[in-house]
């Protein structure tokens, strides 16, 4: 009997559409949700460098025979420190060291695959290729969803805290950097995680975009998150359907539709 | 009721090398309103941030009613400049409120209301703060700061940028405070006439150049050139 549902269950999850649809669909709602968070924190280039920094990671885990996304997230985490000790230092030449890193990062991954003599297909990683999504996508996707809904069940006061009043939050004893850590760790997950749905280069746009709509007049960062997220789920199945439609890559679309959905972002002075 | 009491206060920031404060003695009486009044640079946030105990200074000693500051830290509230905070930030005005009661435990909605009204903004809870107006929020900022147990208020620059009419208005709110037995210390760039508003008046520019009631300290002040034209934002 457990036998038979066993082959149900994967004969389910074998229907070739199954499972990229499920993981764009977390992705779609994980993404946009993280990103309000980095918008309201004001931490958009860091995880830049972090997108930037996984492939570094992905290449010495494939070279190492150790799961490759483990390494992706220990690179990302790396950037994820170093960005976090170029913030805390207010070096004045602050976003150009950062974008400096973030291409040498990149660059180091591209010159690694050769070197290290290992295969890539370095157009799915940057750029996704979620129609070949895995079992092994979907469940990253899920663990990083559970890390996200984790990091927001335990510490969502003191992240507003910090995202409205970074020195105060230091002086009211909220423990900052550990806080701008496990951050760090989350985006590097997510970002893992929405490699094969969107690529770790084009996943900044479905981290901004729904973020940017959703943060409009919003009452409260949870508020914020959930109106992304629905924006996100949104765009992220019209770009999954879109490319099934005109035989496209997903990941493209979505980033494309994500410009599209900027246009109707009200315009808003600078106070 | 309470007395804060800081003697032969001096600090300096290690990274730049620079003495920030050089034996600085002030006394903040409860139940007044005390400005602390200087040019940029001459120290005020610096001193405001030794008062709350944010840092250690490396001379002097700190105390309230006769205790050491680090036993009663809970009995002093800052409210920082208005630029330290990120204005667009998705919170309505209740929510920042609430964020000022110790360690986020649940503030009671009559905990909540009262200091909103203390404040005269209970109309605005629900709107968020990027949709008020600089003085609106100001109070909001203030409302926050009440929500804590302290008794000694210490206010850096809350007036910057507020038209006269708020300014005043929210002069009488501290007034208020400090009739209600608070002991209120305001740093101002603005010695002009609206110093008349507070009961003491301390003029600061590093070390102490002046300290006593207002007609006191603008007479002292007047003798003194490096406090005129170039500085005075008032």
């Amino acid at each position: 009997m457990e036998t038979i549902a066993v082959v149900d269950f994967y004969q389910t999850f074998a229907t070739w559409w199954l499972i990229p649809f499920c993981v764009i669909l977390f992705t779609g709602v994980l993404c946009p949700a993280m990103g309000t968070v980095l918008i309201t924190h004001k931490r958009l280039l860091q995880v830049n460098l972090i997108s930037h920094c996984v492939l570094p990671g992905l290449a010495l885990a494939i070279a190492l025979g150790a799961p490759p996304s483990i390494g992706g997230v220990i690179s990302g985490l790396l950037g994820a420190i170093a960005a976090e000790g170029l913030t805390n230092k207010k070096n004045e030449n602050y976003e150009a060291i950062m974008n400096t890193i973030l291409a040498g990062s990149l660059g180091l991954g591209v010159l690694l695959v050769p070197l290290l003599g290992i295969r890539i297909d370095l157009e799915s990683v940057l750029f996704g290729d979620l129609l070949t999504a895995n079992f092994g996508d979907l469940l990253r996707t899920l663990i990083s969803s559970l890390a996200f809904i984790g990091l927001m069940f335990f510490a969502y006061p003191k992240l507003v805290h910090i995202g409205l009043d970074p020195e105060g939050a230091v002086e009211s004893g909220i423990k900052v950097p550990f806080l701008n850590l496990a951050l760090g760790l989350t985006t590097a997950l997510v970002i893992v995680s929405s490699m094969s749905a969107i690529g770790v280069i084009l996943v900044i746009a479905l981290l901004s975009a729904p973020a940017l709509i959703g943060l409009q007049k919003a009452p409260s960062l949870w508020v914020a998150m959930a109106r992304s997220s629905i924006l996100g789920l949104i765009v992220s199945l019209l770009g999954f359907l879109l490319a099934i439609v005109f035989n496209m890559s997903p990941g493209p679309l979505v980033a494309v539709l994500c410009i599209l959905l900027i246009g109707i972002l009200p315009s808003k002075r600078k106070n | 009721m309470a007395n804060l009491v800081a003697e032969n206060l001096s600090y300096s920031y290690l990274a730049e090398g620079q003495v920030a404060l050089d034996k600085v003695s002030v006394e903040i009486i409860a139940g007044t309103m005390t400005a602390l009044v200087g040019p940029n640079g001459a120290g005020k946030s610096t001193l405001l941030s030794l008062l709350k105990g944010h840092h250690k200074p490396d001379k002097g000693e700190i105390t309230i009613d006769g205790n050491p500051l680090r036993n009663s830290r809970s009995q002093v509230a800052l409210m920082p400049q208005r630029g330290r905070l990120n204005w667009n930030f998705p919170i309505t005005v209740e929510g920042l409120v609430s964020l000022g009661r110790v360690k986020y435990a649940k503030s009671t909605c009559c905990e909540l209301e009262a200091a909103l009204q203390r404040v005269g903004i209970s109309a605005l809870a629900k709107r968020r703060l990027d949709s008020l107006s600089g003085g609106q929020q100001q109070r909001a900022l203030l409302a926050k700061t009440l929500m804590t147990p302290a008794k000694i208020f210490l206010l850096d620059e809350p007036c910057a940028a507020l038209d006269p009419p708020a300014r005043e208005d929210f002069l009488l709110l501290m007034r208020q405070l400090a009739d209600a037995g608070a002991s209120v210390f305001i740093s101002s760039h603005d010695w002009g006439t609206s110093l008349n508003a507070y009961d003491k008046v301390v003029a600061l520019d590093k070390t102490v150049l002046a300290s006593g009631t207002p007609e006191v300290v603008k007479e002292k002040l007047d003798s003194i050139s490096c406090m005129h034209g170039n500085y005075c934002c008032g």
